[in-house]
């Protein structure tokens, strides 16, 4: 857990930039808020807070919900920050999936469709800097995947999507969609398939 | 136990309950089935590493997205509000030892010992009982904390977030007998920084640990009985 002074702490330190910033891993970061370093926090929040809000508002699609979900990750993070477990995956997984859940919980909370995948934000997603036709010269693994995912069949991928994203089980998706379970979750595993081969000839080039 | 052949037929099953798990959609029985199956399955299990890095890489491919104005400023009094809420009576002593356990899982990691990827999904274990700490202090004044694991090789870790002093600093230990190695060295800039490194000696052997300048003089000091 963290223990913030006091926020004109952390305000004073909005120009101070600090060896955290640049240098240190996201792991060291960590460790540093575990132990109630202010300037730890403020260097995490600075390298995460585009990416939990991007992620944020990918999923609920609202600014202010968006915002209150990804503070409320962010507080989650420092308060959780000395169970870290590396061994479980890497940091930026670990915020963005606490980013994800309390999105998820936001919207359920709301009562609220989740936002189609295909739609808005998502759009940016998939509207990937590469065509398929170029997934030979993807440069790392996520434009990879990227790539792969545009690649999908869009059934294929509103089925990933509404799962990775919005954490719809199968059953979930088959009614949202109107469509049998076994079908649903066909989607989801072909469409993970391909998205997973992509993966694994990063691997063995 | 099955037999080889009925052992391609549970797999075949199981492959779309495989996608779900990874994705973090599968519960109750079916993930209760699936997590025992994985467990002896080295074919399952490899492909269910994979499916988990597709899962994880695809809440990486969210945009980044720039907050609106003053988000940071709104963030800094929830999370003052947050810590005065959630504030225990023996945070310093918990919170320094569970600090500890991150600075070695996370070391582990950033430096490529610890976390391969089979290691991924195994369950997670407690290394908090192979830890000492100890407050970094000068002059009676705590400066950082130092951490010794008694893993295979040691390591040695330290947050300085109170020095005075900045530049390259030697670090130093004491082993039992009076023996002085040093470890390496690292910078400290604006009086903080967050280093580590493996140690030569048992965990067992460290008394001490010291921050040394260049020139010889002795910054700080901690006392460890490992």
């Amino acid at each position: 857990m963290i223990s913030l002074r006091s926020s004109a702490v952390l305000l004073r330190m909005r120009r101070v930039r600090t060896p955290y910033e640049d240098d240190i891993s996201d792991e060291v970061l960590l460790a540093g808020m575990a132990i109630g370093d202010d300037r730890a926090a403020l260097a995490f929040m600075r390298r995460y807070q585009h990416r939990l809000f991007g992620l944020a508002m990918g999923i609920v699609g609202d600014l202010a919900l968006a915002e209150d979900v990804a503070q409320e990750a962010f507080i989650r993070i420092f308060r959780h920050a000395s169970v870290f477990d590396a061994r479980r995956g890497s940091v930026a997984t670990w915020t963005l999936t606490i980013t994800r859940n309390l999105a998820i919980d936001a919207l359920r909370l709301r009562g609220d469709t989740p936002t189609d995948p295909d739609d808005q934000v998502f759009l940016g997603l998939l509207s990937a800097n590469r065509k398929p036709e170029d997934a030979a010269v993807a440069e790392d693994s996520l434009d990879r995947i990227r790539v792969a995912l545009r690649s999908l069949p869009i059934q294929q991928r509103r089925a990933v999507l509404l799962a990775a994203m919005y954490g719809r089980t199968a059953q979930e998706i088959a009614v949202a969609e109107d469509i049998p379970l076994g079908t649903a979750k066909s989607r989801i595993r072909l469409g993970m398939d391909k998205l997973r081969e992509s993966v694994v000839i990063e691997e063995d080039q | 136990m099955s037999s080889d052949s009925e052992i391609p037929q549970q797999c075949e099953h199981l492959q779309d309950e495989l996608s779900e798990l990874a994705l973090g959609t599968l519960y109750g029985r079916s993930r209760a089935e699936v997590l025992a199956h994985v467990e002896s399955c080295s074919r399952c299990a490899a492909t269910l590493e994979r499916l988990s890095v597709v899962a994880d890489s695809l809440l990486q491919l969210a945009p980044e997205i720039e907050p609106p104005l003053g988000f940071e400023l709104r963030l800094a009094e929830r999370l003052h509000a947050s810590a005065i809420a959630h504030r225990p009576g023996r945070f310093r002593r918990i919170g320094t030892l569970s600090a500890a356990a991150v600075i070695m899982v996370v070391l582990g990691f950033g430096l490529g010992t610890w976390a391969t990827p089979s290691d991924v999904n195994r369950p997670a274990q407690s290394v908090t009982s192979h830890l000492t700490s100890a407050h970094l202090t000068a002059h009676g004044r705590v400066l950082g904390e130092v951490m010794v694991s008694a893993g295979t090789p040691a390591w040695m870790l330290m947050t300085i977030s109170e020095s005075p002093w900045s530049g390259r600093v030697l670090c130093e230990v004491t082993l039992a007998g009076g023996k002085v190695e040093s470890i390496g060295a690292f910078t400290l800039s604006g009086g903080y920084g967050a280093w580590g490194a493996p140690l030569t000696a048992p965990a067992s052997e460290v008394r001490s640990a010291r921050l040394v300048a260049p020139n010889g003089t002795v910054l700080a000091t901690a006392q460890l009985s490992v």
